[in-house]
């Protein structure tokens, strides 16, 4: 387990080297550039020259990045240009919000939708099913932004369980997180679902009702714990949306967080903050990948040898 | 029974024992939403900044207040005179008065302080000083290159906030973003860009302007400033609560706004001015009968009762109503006026085609109209946009990330736009039309040799401020006549607060935030 | 190849529910198609006296802001909407199947290389991906739509290098090969169009998803400019008028959810025709 761990480790470092050229490289492509940002039309050409060279801004391109990703590895981010402090306070600052939120959202959604997902499992195309699947289609189709906008008129506003925005106490998570929550609920009830029913019809299932076992525990005891496999899967490789997928209701509530973050510098062309934000993604996604990979190959012995 | 007088027994001690910590128990809190264009600044570094947000005017105070209605009244420095050639001032600073970490104010943190301009921004403001003498520990005495009409107006800019020198200079570059020391009425607790700042109160401040019947301190121990980017947003915290003002509110929510109650509002003369520009550089507005169709195209009366509900008022100068440098002779005024703009564009050759747009020589009158994507600036821009569309231009509409619009400008591209500004000095017109600004701030792209010699005049060539004031006067004459944009809206400085949270001084008229904050208080 | 089709469609149509769904896309379709000829307005056109009034039976929706039509403006919206994401998917498909098949068919390196990469983007949040692309391409239709599309386009690049790889051992192809078929001749000839029919599906899931996504990017004010209208673009000025005109942001938001859901009940029940295997859709 541990070489398989190493190997996978190994793969990610030439893929960590391009992706992060291409963060670098496209962000250069950009139109715009934040000394613009810092400077009054009439400062001198001096002034100019000056803050190019204090961000390293006047070098080659490929010297630029060869500096940066030294500096990334050494675990400094640089200092944000537009909003003038250490890139790593800025990011420390956002990470908390993301997690708390992200966190609770997939805690939330993949509660919600295993349970949902194994209750239309059992009562697979009748009434509860079709109930089900079709109050789950319901979240994944409303526009995320509209959603939480009437969740903050209807909780908020004319209840007033709820603040309307911020980050103020665990009552200033509920909205986003149901608002999140609705939506994301819909894809882990569907793999669920499937699952359950495929597993349902495997071998050693029915080789358990031939034995006997009520059809509750084979569900819950056994079914389920191969129906959990592509669900965990499904999971770890949406690292990236607990992290940065909440930009729409991070704007919409005013929260803080990853994606909005990246959006305001992005607007700004803030690279360092930029680049910072989509290397830590980019780390994110393929350690989640790993986890996936990983996960897997722990829960489906068969998977440890083999190609993906 | 016996349970109820038990209860109520308890009740009252728990009533006795609150009403004996009460100084130190019930710690007065106030919550304020920051108006969406002042939500993002970095720093609360009024030196090197090139934008301030309405907390920075409560951690520092400033030589000279000014009130609404542009009067002066003293603050850190008491008095002044100015030497009768106006070649240099003396003021009396008053006594007393400590930074916030105890460093004391006096006539050297003057000398100190100017120098720190050099180089920034904000440089221009203080360019007419040569020198700062020290006359005693309380007078300094500013000795001038050229005499400088604006001086007062200069100390008493935001930009011009007394900072602690020495801080100052031994935090560099990160001075204001986790410190900032002021002599203002509060101190910064923490801050974080683009969401919160705390200020605390500063008990020992007893130097408030006359301007406020509490000379301080404060009568609020905590302030908690929030950074909502939306309106809607922030209007929704004001009426459920969330927060007890809002500094700035939308002329769309007057109406929910008088209907709940509990939510006050409080209204002060503006300082805003949107406009219509046009690149005179650029096709077709490089022919004035063109710009001045378009100019005359836009109808602001119209605008002001359907946009902005009435209230606020049009514009019809470059400059808001209140400055004496608006008040241009009657035939200057830009005012709308379509059956003069269907004249001029048929003089300049543009006839009306079939679908309404204007066309000559086989090629349309199409020009692209730019804005900033905030949602206020669309829906103006959407208006002008039809009104254009009205006389026969066919204006498309691109809109920008408004941190972006200023690099797209300078790149010289552009051939019209939407904008405002927040100003309330004549300097303004040589911030945007100058022809050493090109791009931007002169997004108008207007460099005429007349209006350089005017403006030359206007702002280094003037004595005194009734010279000044004419010399401005023409300037401003001449840039109106030659129709490089159009005057559009002057709203009112709209704030909201929650009744039953706060209570306001009773008084006519209501002063800007820096000084209202003294007279604030909570209810309990 | 038709023919199939036409009985796919008709076993999609034979439940009520698919018959339902694919009623209100056809209404949709018609509205955005058809917008000149079946509203008396002016999608432009403001008339600021009749500013936010209430439906009535000239203006069956009501007005907005600027005095235009609701109803008017929704269905012009819709032709924003739906041509958008419909391109944008489109370019998506086209460059997924190209990308997917040369990775499924080669193999080896350039599929290594491929697969990196689409695993990567496939794991960011579309939304994110779209955001950053408009900010390199700048707002406005084309923007959005080049975004929409290059966001959807792991997923097309994925379910196509699946579908050539399972195929690729299947006898036909064997046969082709042993035949002296070229790779660009299998490719196009066997390959491709067998791996259509399941792309296809996805693909009309993935432009509800598209709806969803540019109403978003128009929320954010990055979608078509004014004064065309966009059912995000009418949400994101109707924030403003919550109380006023309540209307303005719930119409659109029904259009847009009532839409997505009539094209995945629709293309679920395709699926269910086609006896594809049930599929695994993201959120």
């Amino acid at each position: 387990m541990f070489t398989y761990v190493l190997k996978r480790l190994l793969t990610l470092v030439p893929v960590f080297l391009a992706v992060s050229f291409v963060i670098f490289m496209i962000l250069h492509l950009i139109p715009g550039n934040p000394v613009d940002n810092l400077l009054r039309v009439g400062s001198s050409p001096d002034m100019r020259a000056e803050i190019e060279a204090k961000y390293g801004l006047d070098r080659p391109l490929l010297v630029q990045y060869v500096i940066w990703l030294f500096h990334v590895l050494q675990g400094d981010l640089g200092t944000a240009i537009v909003a003038r402090r250490p890139v790593a306070t800025i990011i420390g600052g956002a990470l908390p919000y993301s997690l708390q939120l992200g966190g609770a959202a997939l805690l939330f959604s993949s509660t919600l939708g295993i349970l949902l997902g194994i209750v239309a499992a059992w009562f697979r195309d009748r009434w509860p099913d079709q109930a089900i699947m079709g109050g789950v289609l319901l979240g994944s189709t409303l526009p995320s932004f509209w959603m939480g906008l009437l969740f903050i008129l209807f909780f908020a506003v004319w209840l007033g369980w709820f603040p309307v925005s911020g980050v103020r106490g665990w009552q200033s998570l509920v909205l986003p997180v149901l608002t999140i929550g609705f939506g994301g609920t819909a894809l882990v009830t569907r793999v669920t679902r499937v699952a359950m029913v495929d597993a349902g019809g495997r071998d050693f299932v029915l080789l358990l009702h031939a034995k006997g076992l009520s059809p509750l525990r084979i569900a819950l005891g056994h079914v389920l714990r191969v129906a959990l496999l592509p669900v965990v899967t499904i999971l770890s490789l949406r690292i990236g949306w607990i992290l940065g997928g909440a930009v729409t209701v991070e704007v919409v509530f005013a929260r803080p967080g990853l994606g909005t973050t990246l959006i305001k510098a992005l607007s700004q062309h803030d690279y360092p903050v930029v680049q910072a934000c989509l290397l830590m993604l980019s780390v994110a996604v393929m350690l989640g990948t790993l986890i996936g990979d990983v996960l897997q190959a722990l829960l489906d012995p068969r998977m440890r040898h083999g190609h993906r | 029974m016996f349970k109820g007088c038990k209860s109520a027994l308890m009740a009252s001690a728990i009533g006795v024992s609150f009403l004996m910590t009460l100084p130190s128990a019930m710690a007065k809190e106030a919550i304020f939403a920051l108006p969406a264009p002042e939500v993002g600044v970095p720093a609360y570094n009024p030196i090197t900044g090139v934008n301030t947000n309405s907390a920075n005017g409560l951690i520092y105070d400033k030589l000279i207040e000014r009130a609404v209605d542009q009067t002066y009244h003293g603050h850190l420095a008491e008095s002044w005179e100015e030497a009768p050639d106006g070649m240099s001032w003396t003021f009396h600073l008053r006594k007393g008065v400590k930074f916030h970490n105890g460093d004391a104010f006096n006539a050297q943190t003057i000398k100190d302080w100017i120098p720190l301009y050099k180089g920034t921004e904000s440089e221009y403001m203080v360019a007419s000083i040569a020198s700062v003498e020290v006359v005693d520990d309380y007078t300094v005495k500013f000795v001038m290159k050229t005499p400088d009409p604006n001086l007062l107006y200069n100390f008493s800019s935001s930009f011009l906030s007394v900072v602690d020198p020495k801080v100052f200079k031994e935090l560099g570059a990160d001075y204001g973003v986790t410190e900032a020391v002021g002599t203002g009425p509060y101190k910064l607790e923490s801050f974080t860009v683009g969401q919160e700042t705390v200020l605390t109160r500063n008990d020992d401040y007893t130097w408030g302007t006359d301007l406020s019947a509490n000379r301080g301190p404060a009568k609020i121990d905590k302030l908690t400033f929030r950074e909502i980017p939306e309106d809607s947003t922030a209007f929704l915290e004001l009426k459920t609560g969330g927060v007890d003002m809002l500094l700035s509110v939308s002329t769309d929510y007057l109406p929910e706004i008088k209907a709940q109650a509990d939510l006050g509002l409080i209204s002060r003369p503006g300082t805003d001015l949107s406009y219509f520009v046009m690149n005179v550089t650029k096709e077709p507005f490089t022919d004035i009968r063109v710009r001045e169709a378009a100019a005359k195209a836009i109808n602001q009366a119209e605008i002001l009762s359907s946009i902005y509900g009435g209230v606020g008022s049009t514009a019809d100068t470059f400059l808001i109503s209140s400055l004496p440098e608006s008040k241009v002779k009657p035939e200057y005024k830009i005012a709308y006026d379509p059956e003069k703009a269907g004249k001029l564009l048929d003089e300049a050759g543009w006839v009306k085609g079939a679908d309404g747009i204007r066309v000559k020589d086989g090629k349309p009158l199409a020009i692209a109209l730019w804005t900033q994507s905030d949602s206020a600036f669309r829906r103006l821009t959407e208006v002008v946009q039809a009104e254009l569309k009205a006389v026969g231009f066919d204006a498309t509409i691109t809109t920008f990330d408004s941190s972006m619009i200023r690099d797209e400008y300078k790149k010289d591209v552009h051939q019209a736009a939407v904008r405002s500004y927040e100003w309330d000095n004549a300097d303004i017109i040589d911030w945007f039309f100058g022809g050493d600004r090109l791009g931007y701030p002169n997004i108008s792209m207007f460099n005429d040799p007349k209006a350089e010699a005017l403006r030359a005049k206007a702002m280094t060539g003037s004595k005194n401020s009734e010279e000044r004031t004419a010399n401005f006067l023409a300037y401003h004459e001449y840039v109106l006549s030659q129709f490089p944009f159009s005057p559009i809206y002057q709203p009112l400085d709209l704030s909201a607060y929650n009744k039953t949270k706060l209570v306001l001084p009773d008084e006519k008229a209501v002063p800007y935030f820096s000084s209202l904050i003294l007279d604030l208080d909570t209810k309990e | 190849m038709i023919d199939r089709s036409l009985s796919v469609l008709k076993v999609a149509l034979g439940s009520f529910k698919g018959r339902v769904a694919a009623a209100w896309l056809l209404v949709v379709i018609v509205a955005a198609v058809f917008a000149p000829l079946l509203t008396p307005y002016a999608y432009d056109l403001q008339t600021l006296s009749q500013a936010f009034q209430p439906p009535s039976a000239s203006h069956w929706l009501g007005t907005d802001e600027f005095g235009r039509d609701l109803m008017t403006r929704l269905m012009y919206g819709a032709r924003t909407s739906l041509s958008v994401s419909v391109v944008a998917i489109g370019l998506s498909v086209s460059l997924g199947l190209v990308f997917g098949a040369i990775a499924g068919y080669f193999g080896g390196r350039v599929d290594r290389a491929i697969t990196v990469v689409v695993d990567l983007t496939w794991s960011f949040p579309e939304i994110l991906l779209a955001l950053i692309l408009v900010a390199i391409i700048g707002p406005g239709v084309t923007g959005t739509l080049l975004a929409i599309g290059v966001a959807y386009l792991a997923q097309f690049t994925r379910l196509a290098r699946g579908q050539i790889m399972s195929l690729r051992s299947e006898t036909f192809v064997e046969a082709a090969r042993s035949l002296g078929a070229s790779d660009s001749f299998i490719l196009a000839h066997h390959l491709i169009p067998n791996t259509l029919a399941p792309v296809l599906v996805t693909a009309m899931l993935a432009t509800g998803d598209a709806i969803i996504l540019e109403a978003t990017l128009g929320f954010f004010g990055l979608g078509a400019q004014p004064p065309t209208p966009s059912w995000g673009g009418m949400m994101s000025s109707g924030t403003a008028q919550l109380f006023r005109a309540p209307g303005i942001i719930l119409f659109p938001g029904l259009a847009v959810a009532l839409t997505v859901i009539a094209i995945n009940i629709f293309g679920d029940a395709l699926v269910a025709a086609m006896d594809v295997r049930s599929r695994e859709r993201k959120a």
